[in-house]
Parts: structure tokens; C-alpha cells; sequence
């Protein structure tokens, strides 16, 4: 049943973060303002790679109305950050790497006046030559960005005889695929207000997907222990993994603690363009080889990934890249080679996909133009080589088993879009010559979690307040994906509360457990599994309680809506807020736990996927070469919908911002400085790119006794349609793309009129 | 300026406009940006700030009742006028039926765009209560939503034409 | 010091005239200490970039009296320099007399953005999206240089642009007499490509204004195309081998090769020249195809 409003009945719920978003009082942390507080700025190299010869901050100290000008010298602790290796500079010391490279910070009281005090502080470049190609970047003779040279992470993996099974075929394809250095542009840039409390504590406001680690990295940056900091993170003005790295927050918690006054960042979009991350552009070559029957039997892979200038999470996307060049496919050998490179382009990093858009897009890209060599149906090409449910996966190791794969595979042929492409062939051509309708289609295997290696922590904590409310407490934060509808609808429906018995918790380190990062399409599957750990022992205590209190055997009654019921009546008979008074202590549940993994040694194996199928149909103008997308179908298998609004959300925002990946978007850099500043030339797509139809069908049956519940939704949606798109452009007007975004020459054609039966008028 | 009869063409850094139905004066610089008054000086924060040149539509507010970029306006360019932030959509408690209807039909996600939209969605219904998707698409293209890929805005703006939404509250 | 803080927080000054004159004796003044500023739109866009400084004086010409209007004069549309691009996008005697005009400004920005950018400053601009329509439909400016008015053709401004401090105050746009038969026909195109379907930059604009005898041959036809920061420019190479022919297959191909060379796109970061080349000519013939040549049975 496709997933809408009408079918979703009751369980279409309003959010509970809804009425403040849609009337303005819902405020951000860049909203934020106390009275007496100053204006942060960071000073940011001009140059993509320079040496620092001097830096002369007495100018912009000496102006009035500057309390602080911070660098190098005046961090107290490590100065780096990065998630996974600190190698990221605070403040630069002696070199910048980057246009995005910060060398200094000011606090003043205006916005205006700290502007001007970054114009004051005397910087002493000596430009060194820019490193802007990861092939380059790759040579001997390059310089060497780091003491330990240009890369950054290397990761193969291979089974079989790949060169004695490609002896083998009898069909050989191979591509180079390369995709674009796509930004996240969340609405809201980065940005937060820091507070050095009274009690000698900092208070951060400020965005990110996982306050602890912030909170960790801070401490490490501030030299102060963890307790001393307090992160407050959500909620927040759309992530899809670009604030989940520091952004500006040692700057403001630097600048806060040196000048003893609350201070506030909010990055212009130029700002947010230049020291923001971006997806990894990749270059993936692909040789791939089938038996004369269609049979994969061997397939190589090279990946080249531009990390930028240092590393946050570049060797994991690589990791995922590798897992996910492989796929939902067997062969009887395989070997991929995969490098992530230091650059001086602009930083890149976590994004919605991980990598796996980059994989897929050539992944499927090899598939259509093996069945093409075939001579076969793509779609019935890929089903010879699909996995079956218990085939381990993509790199040999156990995963839970699912039938996803065969189900998003029948899917799609029975989806409405793909029956019409069977008609079209007999409809009526397009209204005007130059216009080429096509269809494709992709298959996805994505995986979620963190995978073997990295700690992947989970829990939460669930309480009967004093004042009677029932609060969930979960270390996840809320940027827009609807992870607080999730958790309010899970605990109405696994529970019976109701939402006004209700209070969640999230988004601030001195209130939540360690439940995590708010990443890797995990955090709603972590949610449903601490909610099943929970349920018992809550429920138990509850109604224990409430027994007691009654003079009730437990087994008569039930939790409802306002209080605890009496189970077969359903009358209510002692509310939460009377049962926290009468409680003899305290009714608090914590759980603690990890993110299943494969019980295997290889870093990044994932255990938990979720499958999806794409089917798009696309309109290519043949004059100017431009693509309109119709209409698409995503089939989902990703076990039972928690909460219909928000996974058909993340299934529809996913895809428009997938179709600007393929379509449109690239901040384009030349010679490491970015030639986008703002949105007026880095394009996302509009409503008009995105008004055709759309249809989601989840596949919510998982095998019996499958332990895992809703598996992971957020990134899905926003990688199989770029391959899909590909299909549809070459079904349309026979052109193949391998490059993203599509280059919309290559679609053009001179009109030919001489065929088309001309008359003068 | 040695020309005294042009010397009198200053304008005054003083502010006299209606901001969400309450007539203000401000002492503000003739070219200070509606978008700081709004948050910085008045603390009306539901108008956004995201791209700063008009190209992303999250700073939205009605001038005399037509769609404005917040970013691209000065103080000046809104003198005697009537200026509507998102603030001022909702009557006391009772929400601006397009606002109940993205509420409804979950035309948001993070949400920061939202106030934006809703302003647009406004100004384009009480303009024209049936719009082909022609002049939707037309009067929110300069609405940049990065969470929802539209679907949930055009369902709720679907559902605010269904309900003659925007006329009901006038 | 505090002085010197002073100094920094010191927002220009706007001056606003109350005619024409005023302005530019404001100008005069200032120098290039002041801008001329109407909606603001684009100044706004370059003083965020860093690529213009807001100057000390603003000299607002909205606050000039009179010369937002649009109205039909003797025989022509005279559009005040100050009528903002939705205003005009939406005014029921653009839509029926200069319907290509129309059509360009629909596509130029958002509406928000419209509701404030006027049409002035898109053609002070000169590389505004309006600009082919208004040489296809072989406009005329009016100026005011403190001293009083002149009119200059449209062409002769994206051509040699003055420097001098003058204010633009009309656009004037000739309406075309009725055709003189049943058969002969008045027919327009105006296509923008950008980088995506609303809302963008443009790479390429071409506006077609043609006139058909009664015969079928063109009778008359401005080509223009424009599009980033190419200051558009009518292409006539290919106009003089449509005047006086009834376009047919190899007319059209002629005319594509004539266009290729013809239009000579300013470079833009993000699209190849060659690209745009062959957007201009592949628009231009399909539009001709279209209104000339299409099957009677399929022009609906």
C-alpha cells in the first residue's frame, strides 16, 4: 500500500515541534540573544594553501569595542578537532591548507565592528602551490600537504581470482565515474550563542548531530573536563551529517571563556560555503564482466575520493564506499582499491549517504550498460545477480537476513509508473520534437549504523517525573527528520500514553544518556530497541507502583492516556501525576546498548541494511539539453513504519536533493577557491524541479523472529535516484552519463527539421 | 553637502511603519536591513536569516500585503508601510488556516524555511484562492526547502486551496 | 578611538530627491561617493559578495514622484523607469501590447524579489533578462541628465553605455500597428535557460519579434540574445537571411549556423560557450519552426 495520508489513517500524526515551526516561535539556537552578549567572527585564509609567515593582532585589539583576539597561542588544549583523528587546526599555526583554514577570532560588540576588527588583524602570507587534484595530489612529486603525505586513508578488499575470472567473460564494461562536490546548504548556517556561566561552566548553544562528542571534543580543545561543558543542540535548522563535525563552536566557546561574556556566531552563507563540508566528489572506475548468460563474474573497482584538506570522517565515507561499490550483487571474484587524498580544496565530509551515492550512481551505472551488452532487460539482469536473503553480505560477512531484496525488486515492475512505461511505447509522441520522455530505474542496498570497529553506543531513559509527566531522555537531536514525532508515536503506541502525559528529552548533554550519534540512519531503529528494552521494566514498576497505591493487583491494570487504567473497564484510576506522589521512589529506566554489528573484524561492515528500488520517468529537451523529472516511484524496504509523515518526508527530501546531485548542484572550485560564494550560484532545486508525481511504497514485513524492528530510513532516499535518472536520460535520447551533475550538452541535439514533414505555414 | 535646498532630502533615522499591526517608530539607520530590525532590534525571530540576497526566500514578510525578501530591504523602503512577519499570521492562538494546513498535512521538517513558505503561501492564495500549479510554482520558486523535496508543501498548499484557507481568516 | 568606532558604524546617508533633476545634482555632488538605488536587489547581492562597497550616500529614486506609472501614449507603452518588474509582469497593457516583455520578466528572479527589482534598474543593469525582450521590441529610453530629457534607443545603451550621472525615467515602447491583412501575423518568443527550471541565473536568452506577410514570408523580425553577463545584442546576421523568405528545413539551418556565429556568449563559470551557442541557435530555429513551419495540424 503506497504510503500517504489516506492510507496512513490515524497513525498521520501532527508533530509535536509542529505548531511552533509553522507560527515562527520555535526559536533555533541562532535565534538566540542575551543582553550584554558580543559578536563572534572568525578570520579565514584567502589562500587555498600558504605558508603563515606572521600574524599582528594589536590593530584589531587596540579598537574599541573588540574584547578578545584570539589565535594559535590561546588555545589552552589540543589544538584540532576532527570525530574520528583530530587533525583539523583550531587556529592555524604555521600553514593553511584550505580557503576555509581559520587563523584568528574576534569578539566585539557588534557584528559590524568585529567585521571590521578581521580586516585589522595583519596576516602574512607566503603562498605555496596548490594541490587541487587527488590524481596529482597522488604523485611523488606533489607537495606534501602532511608530514605524513597526501593520503589520507587507503582501504582494498578482493576474493577471488579477479584477473582469471575476467578471462572468463564474455561481456566486459568499463567506466569512470565521478560526481560532484555537493553541499549540504541546511537552510539554517552554522551558528549558536556561548555562555560562560557563573558557576564557572560554559553553556554552547549550538547545533550538532551528537552533543557529546562535541562536548568531548570541546573539552579536549578548552583543556577543562567534560562535566564543565554543557552542549545544547537542537533543535536545529536542517544537518544531513554537515554539523555533525565542530563547526564554529571552539571559536565561540574560545572567545566566550576569554572575554567572560556570552558570545554569538552565525555564519553568513559565504562563511557556512568556504569552512562547511561537502560531499566527497569521488572518481570510481568500474571494470565490471558477465558470462554469456549474465552471470556477474568479475568486477574491479578504483576509487579516488578528494577528502579536502584534513580528515573528520573521510576514511569511514571511504569505508562505505567500498562496502557499497559491491553491493546487492554476487560475483564470483571482485577486488577494489580505494584511496581518500589530502587536497587544498574545500573540506569534505559526513553527508547524507556516506558515500554510497558516489558507489551506486556507478555500481548501477555498470549494471545498465552490462544489460545493455546483453542484450537483456536491466531490471531482469540485476535479478540474476541479486543476493538472496541469508548470502552474506558485501564484504563476506553475516548480515541480518531480510528478503529486501527480492521484495523492492518486485516492486518496481508492478508499480504504476512502470506499467505506464510499457504502454508509452504506443502513446502519442511528446507535444513538441525535441522533447524525449525516458524511464530508468536503480536498486539500493544501503546500510546503517556505524558498522564493526567504530563504538556505536545506545540507549535511553525513560522516567516518571515529580510533577507526573512521563519523560523520554535520548542523547539524539531533532533536525527536522521528525526523530521527536517518532519518539512521541512509539510511546503512544507501544506504551498507551498519551502525548500530554508525555515530555521528551533530547539535544543536551546535561540531561541525556549516551544514546549515540543522530547519524547513520540509526537513530529511530536505536529509539525502537531501547523503547522494547524499556517496556518491560517500566511498564512493571509503573504498574507495580500504581498497584501498591490502588491496593490492586498489578495484573488488572494498564497503562492508558493521563494515568494508569483499569485493563478490562479501561476507567482511569490513578493519573501519572498522583502516582508520582504516591510512589514510594523514584520510577527511572535507563538502557544501555550498541548498534548490532557483524561479528566479523573488517572496519565499516555493516550488519543492518535497508533496500530500496527506484523508478523514475524523465523529460530530456533536446534543444537545451535540460532534464525534467515526471514522475518516481521509491519502493522501501526497511521493516515497519514507525511514523508514515516522517518516512515518506525522508523519502521525498532525500530525492530532491539527489535530484540536484545528478541535476544541478556543484560547488564548483578552481584552483582550491570556490567559485560558489552563495545560493545564487550554487542551485538547489526549486519547486519547480520537483512538482511531478511521487510514490513511496514501504515494505514493512521483516522475517519472523527478526529481533532489529524499523531499520534505518534517513539516507536511503537520497541514493538510488542519480543511476535512475542516468537510465531515464539514456532510454530517452541514447546518450550515457557518467558524470554528475548531468552535463546538459551532451543531451543536445541540432533540431532536425527536414523530417518532420515540413510545410510552410 | 553645499546644496542647502538637497540638504533637507535626508532621510531620517527614524522609522515610522506598522509592523504586524501595531504602528512603531524606530530609531534605526535609514539602511538598516528589515531582516535585523525584525530579529536583532525587535526580537521577532520567526523571519530567518539563511542566504542574505534574496535568493532563498527563509526571510519572507509581507509589505503592504505582497511577498518581500526581508534581507534585500532597508528601513527606508518600508516607511508608512505595513510590514506582516509570520508572528503575525496567527490570531491570538487560533493559527492562519495555511499554517494549520502544513501543520496538518507536514509541509515542514526542520523547519526553518517554514515561516518563509507559509508568508508566501499567503500573500500568493489571498492574491489568487486557485492557482494552477503554474503560478505556485511561479510564487514560491524563491522558497528554498532543503528538507522536504516540496511534497509535503505542495500537499499542504493543495489542501489551503481545498479549504478556500487563506480567504476564511480576512 | 572612539572616533574611529564612530566612523566605522557610520550607515549612508539616503537621499531622496524629489525629481529627476535633484537626483542627479545629488550625483553630481557625491561622485562616486553615491549610488543611484531603486529596489536595491542587486546592490544588495554585490555589497554581500564584496564585489561593489556600499557607498556613503544612497540617492533613493523611488522616492521620485511619478515614475513608477505605466500607461499608453501616443501610439506607445511608457513604462516609469521606477514600476516594479511585478507590476509590470502582472499590468493588463504589457500583457496585451508587449506580451514578449511580459513573458521575460516572468522569468527574471522571484516574485518577492520582482515585487521590490524595478525595470529600470534591470536595464541600468544591462545584462538584466529584460534587456532581449526590450531590443527585440526596439524600445527607447528616456534619460534625464539634470538638464532635461532625451531619448536614446535601447541598442544604442547596450551598445555605448554613458557614464554620465543621469537618471533613467521611461521606457518607451512602440506598439505595433495592426497587420495589414487577415494572413499576416505578429508573433513573439522570449526562452530562458539557466541552470535550473525557476529561479536562475541565466545562461542563455533569446526574444523573437517577427512579423509575417500575408504570404507566409517574414516581413519583419528582431533576433536578440543575451544571457549571464553577455550584454545582449540583436543577431543579425540571421535576421537578414530570414527578411523577405518563408523559413523552411534549410532556411532554419542556415540561420542556426548564422546564430552559432552571431552570438558571442561572456564567459560564465559554470557552462561551456559552446553550450550556449548552441542553446541560442537551437532555440531560435525551434521557435521560427514553431510559428512558421509546424504541420497546421499539430500548432493546436
Amino acid at each position: 500500500m503506497l504510503l500517504n495520508r489516506e492510507t496512513s489513517g490515524t497513525r498521520w500524526r501532527v508533530r509535536p515541534d509542529g505548531p511552533p515551526k509553522v507560527t515562527g516561535r520555535l526559536a533555533y539556537l541562532t535565534d538566540m540573544s542575551v543582553p550584554g552578549m558580543l559578536h563572534g567572527m572568525v578570520l579565514r585564509s584567502p589562500y587555498p594553501h600558504a605558508r603563515i609567515v606572521s600574524i599582528r593582532t594589536e590593530k584589531a585589539l587596540a579598537m574599541k569595542g573588540v574584547h578578545a583576539v584570539l589565535t594559535c597561542e590561546d588555545v589552552p588544549g589540543l589544538n584540532r578537532f576532527g570525530i574520528a583523528h583530530p587533525d583539523h587546526p583550531v587556529f592555524c599555526e604555521d600553514r593553511v591548507r584550505f580557503v576555509g583554514d581559520a587563523v584568528a577570532a574576534v569578539a566585539a560588540e557588534t557584528a559590524e565592528l568585529a567585521a571590521e576588527a578581521l580586516k585589522r588583524i595583519e596576516v602574512e602570507y607566503e603562498p605555496l602551490p596548490v594541490v587541487d587534484d587527488p590524481e596529482f595530489a597522488l604523485r611523488d612529486d606533489a607537495p606534501r600537504l602532511h608530514e605524513h603525505g597526501n593520503v589520507l586513508h587507503r582501504n582494498d578488499y578482493a576474493f577471488g581470482d579477479v584477473e582469471e575470472a575476467f578471462r572468463a567473460c564474455a561481456h566486459i564494461v568499463e567506466e569512470t565515474y565521478s560526481t560532484p562536490r555537493q553541499m549540504h546548504v541546511y537552510m539554517e548556517t552554522e551558528g549558536g550563542l556561548f555562555v560562560p556561566e557563573a558557576d564557572g561552566r560554559l553553556t554552547v548553544y549550538s547545533p550538532t548531530q551528537h552533543g557529546l562528542m562535541d562536548r568531548m571534543q570541546l573539552a579536549r580543545i578548552l583543556n577543562r573536563p567534560e562535566a564543565d561543558i554543557r552542549v545544547v543542540s537542537s533543535p536545529i535548522g536542517g544537518s544531513f551529517g554537515g554539523k555533525d563535525e565542530l563547526n564554529v563552536q571552539p571559536y565561540g566557546s574560545l572567545l566566550a571563556l576569554a572575554t567572560g561574556r556570552p558570545v554569538k556566531l552565525h555564519n553568513s552563507r559565504f562563511e557556512s560555503v568556504r569552512a562547511g563540508l561537502k560531499r566527497h566528489p569521488m572518481r570510481i572506475t568500474m571494470r565490471t564482466g558477465t558470462d554469456a548468460s549474465g552471470k556477474l563474474l568479475a568486477h574491479r573497482v578504483r576509487v579516488v575520493s578528494d577528502a579536502g584538506p584534513y580528515s573528520t570522517l573521510s576514511a569511514e565515507v571511504l569505508n562505505f564506499a567500498v562496502e557499497h561499490v559491491l553491493g546487492p550483487y554476487r560475483y564470483e571474484a571482485a577486488e577494489v582499491k580505494s584511496v581518500s587524498v589530502f587536497t587544498n580544496n574545500g573540506m569534505s565530509g559526513e553527508f547524507r549517504g556516506f558515500g554510497g551515492n558516489q558507489a551506486i550512481f556507478a555500481l548501477e551505472g555498470q549494471m545498465d550498460r552490462l544489460a545493455e551488452k546483453l542484450g537483456m532487460d536491466p531490471w531482469a539482469f540485476r535479478r540474476i545477480n541479486l543476493r538472496k536473503p541469508d548470502d552474506p553480505g558485501p564484504l563476506g560477512q553475516p548480515i541480518a537476513p531480510t528478503d529486501g531484496a527480492r521484495q523492492v525488486w518486485e516492486a518496481l515492475p508492478a508499480s504504476r509508473l512502470w506499467r505506464e512505461k510499457e504502454r508509452a511505447a504506443a502513446e502519442a509522441a511528446p507535444a513538441e520534437p525535441w522533447l524525449k520522455i525516458g524511464y530508468g530505474a536503480a536498486f539500493v542496498m544501503h546500510g546503517a549504523g556505524l558498522g564493526v570497529g567504530i563504538p556505536d553506543p545506545a540507549g535511553g531513559r525513560l522516567t516518571l517525573t515529580p510533577d507526573g509527566k512521563i519523560e523520554a531522555a535520548f542523547g539524539y537531536e531533532e533536525f527536522g527528520q521528525g526523530l521527536i514525532a517518532s519518539l512521541e508515536q512509539m510511546l503512544i503506541e507501544q506504551f498507551g500514553f498519551g502525548s500530554a502525559d508525555l515530555r521528551i528529552v533530547i539535544g543536551d548533554t546535561d540531561a541525556v544518556p549516551d544514546s549515540g550519534s543522530s547519524t547513520a540512519s540509526r537513530s529511530t531503529s536505536m529509539m525502537w530497541q531501547s523503547l522494547r528494552r524499556l517496556r518491560a521494566p517500566f511498564s512493571s514498576r509503573l504498574l507495580g507502583a500504581a498497584a501498591e497505591a490502588l491496593r490492586l493487583p498489578a495484573d488488572r491494570l494498564r497503562l492508558g492516556e493521563g494515568g494508569i487504567r483499569d485493563a478490562a473497564s479501561g476507567e482511569l484510576l490513578l493519573a501519572y501525576g498522583r502516582l508520582a506522589e504516591l510512589a514510594p521512589e523514584p520510577i527511572v529506566c535507563e538502557t544501555s546498548f550498541s548498534y548490532p554489528t557483524s561479528p566479523v573484524e573488517r572496519v565499516g561492515s555493516h550488519y543492518l541494511y535497508s533496500y530500496s528500488s527506484v523508478a523514475v520517468k524523465v523529460e530530456v529537451n533536446t534543444l537545451t539539453g535540460r532534464v525534467r523529472l515526471l514522475d518516481q516511484f521509491h519502493a522501501v524496504a526497511a521493516g515497519p513504519v514507525v511514523n508514515p509523515q516522517g518516512y515518506l518526508g525522508q523519502i521525498e527530501g532525500g530525492s530532491g536533493m539527489a535530484l540536484g546531485f545528478t541535476l544541478m548542484e556543484d560547488a564548483v572550485m578552481k584552483e582550491g577557491v570556490y567559485l560558489t560564494r552563495n545560493l545564487d550560484t550554487y542551485l538547489i532545486p526549486t519547486i519547480a524541479e520537483l512538482r511531478g508525481r511521487f510514490e513511496v511504497l514501504p515494505i514493512e514485513g521483516l522475517p519472523e523472529g527478526d529481533e532489529h524492528g524499523p531499520r534505518g530510513i534517513g539516507e536511503i532516499g537520497s541514493v538510488g535516484l542519480a543511476p535512475a535518472i542516468a537510465q531515464a536520460v539514456y532510454d530517452a535520447v541514447g546518450v550515457r552519463t557518467a558524470k554528475l551533475p548531468i552535463d546538459p550538452e551532451a543531451l543536445q541535439a541540432v533540431p532536425d527539421f527536414e523530417s518532420e514533414e515540413v510545410e510552410p505555414a | 553637502m553645499t546644496d542647502k535646498t538637497l540638504a533637507e532630502r535626508s532621510a531620517p533615522s527614524l522609522l515610522e511603519c506598522e509592523i504586524n499591526g501595531e504602528k512603531v517608530s524606530l530609531a534605526v539607520p535609514p539602511t538598516r536591513r528589515l531582516l535585523d530590525l525584525l530579529r536583532d532590534d525587535l526580537q521577532l525571530t520567526g523571519t530567518k536569516r539563511s542566504c542574505d540576497i534574496g535568493r532563498c526566500g527563509a526571510c519572507m514578510v509581507l509589505i503592504d500585503g505582497k511577498p518581500f525578501n526581508s534581507c534585500l530591504t532597508m528601513a527606508y523602503q518600508c516607511s508608512g508601510k505595513s510590514v506582516t512577519t509570520i508572528e503575525g499570521l496567527a490570531e491570538e492562538e487560533r493559527l492562519h488556516p495555511v499554517q494549520q494546513c502544513f501543520l496538518e498535512e507536514g509541509g515542514y521538517q526542520c523547519g526553518y524555511c517554514t515561516p518563509g513558505m507559509i508568508v508566501s503561501v499567503k500573500a500568493l492564495l489571498d492574491a489568487n484562492p486557485q492557482p494552477t500549479m503554474e503560478e505556485i510554482e511561479e510564487a514560491l520558486s524563491g522558497n528554498l526547502c532543503r528538507c522536504t523535496g516540496y511534497g509535503g508543501i505542495l500537499r499542504s498548499v493543495a489542501r489551503a486551496i481545498e479549504t478556500g484557507g487563506a480567504a476564511s481568516n480576512e | 578611538m572612539a572616533m574611529e568606532q564612530k566612523e566605522i558604524l557610520r550607515r549612508p546617508s539616503v537621499w531622496q530627491p524629489r525629481d529627476p533633476a535633484e537626483a542627479v545634482r545629488l550625483k553630481e555632488a557625491f561622485g562616486p561617493d553615491a549610488v543611484y538605488v531603486a529596489g536595491s536587489t542587486l546592490l544588495r547581492t554585490q555589497w554581500e559578495a564584496g564585489t561593489a562597497v556600499m557607498p556613503p550616500h544612497l540617492i533613493d529614486l523611488a522616492s521620485i514622484p511619478g515614475l513608477a506609472g505605466i500607461a499608453e501614449q501616443d501610439g506607445e507603452l511608457v513604462v516609469g523607469s521606477l514600476a516594479r518588474l511585478d507590476d509590470c509582469r502582472a499590468h493588463p497593457a504589457l500583457a496585451d501590447k508587449a506580451p514578449l516583455l511580459v513573458e521575460a520578466i516572468k522569468q527574471i528572479a522571484g516574485r518577492s524579489v520582482r515585487n521590490q527589482a524595478t525595470i529600470g534598474g534591470n536595464v541600468v543593469y544591462r545584462v538584466g533578462d529584460a534587456m532581449p525582450a526590450l531590443l527585440a521590441l526596439d524600445a527607447r529610453l528616456d534619460w534625464h541628465d539634470g538638464t532635461g530629457s532625451r531619448t536614446e534607443d535601447v541598442s544604442e545603451w547596450l551598445r555605448a553605455p554613458s557614464a554620465a550621472p543621469r537618471v533613467l525615467t521611461a521606457i518607451r515602447l512602440p506598439i505595433a500597428e495592426d497587420a495589414p491583412t487577415s494572413n499576416a501575423r505578429r508573433t513573439f518568443a522570449y526562452h530562458k535557460v539557466g541552470r535550473r527550471e525557476a529561479f536562475t541565473p541565466s545562461l542563455v536568452t533569446v526574444a523573437i519579434a517577427a512579423a509575417s506577410a500575408a504570404d507566409g514570408s517574414i516581413a519583419d523580425i528582431r533576433i536578440a540574445a543575451g544571457g549571464g553577463q553577455t550584454v545582449p545584442k540583436r543577431m543579425t546576421r540571421a535576421e537578414d537571411a530570414l527578411l523577405g523568405k518563408a523559413p523552411d528545413a534549410r532556411l532554419l539551418a542556415a540561420v542556426h549556423e548564422a546564430i552559432l556565429e552571431d552570438y558571442v556568449p561572456a564567459p560564465d563559470p559554470f557552462a561551456a560557450d559552446s553550450y550556449r551557442k548552441k542553446t541560442a541557435a537551437n532555440l531560435v530555429v525551434a521557435a521560427l519552426w514553431k510559428t512558421f513551419c509546424r504541420p497546421a495540424e499539430a500548432r493546436g
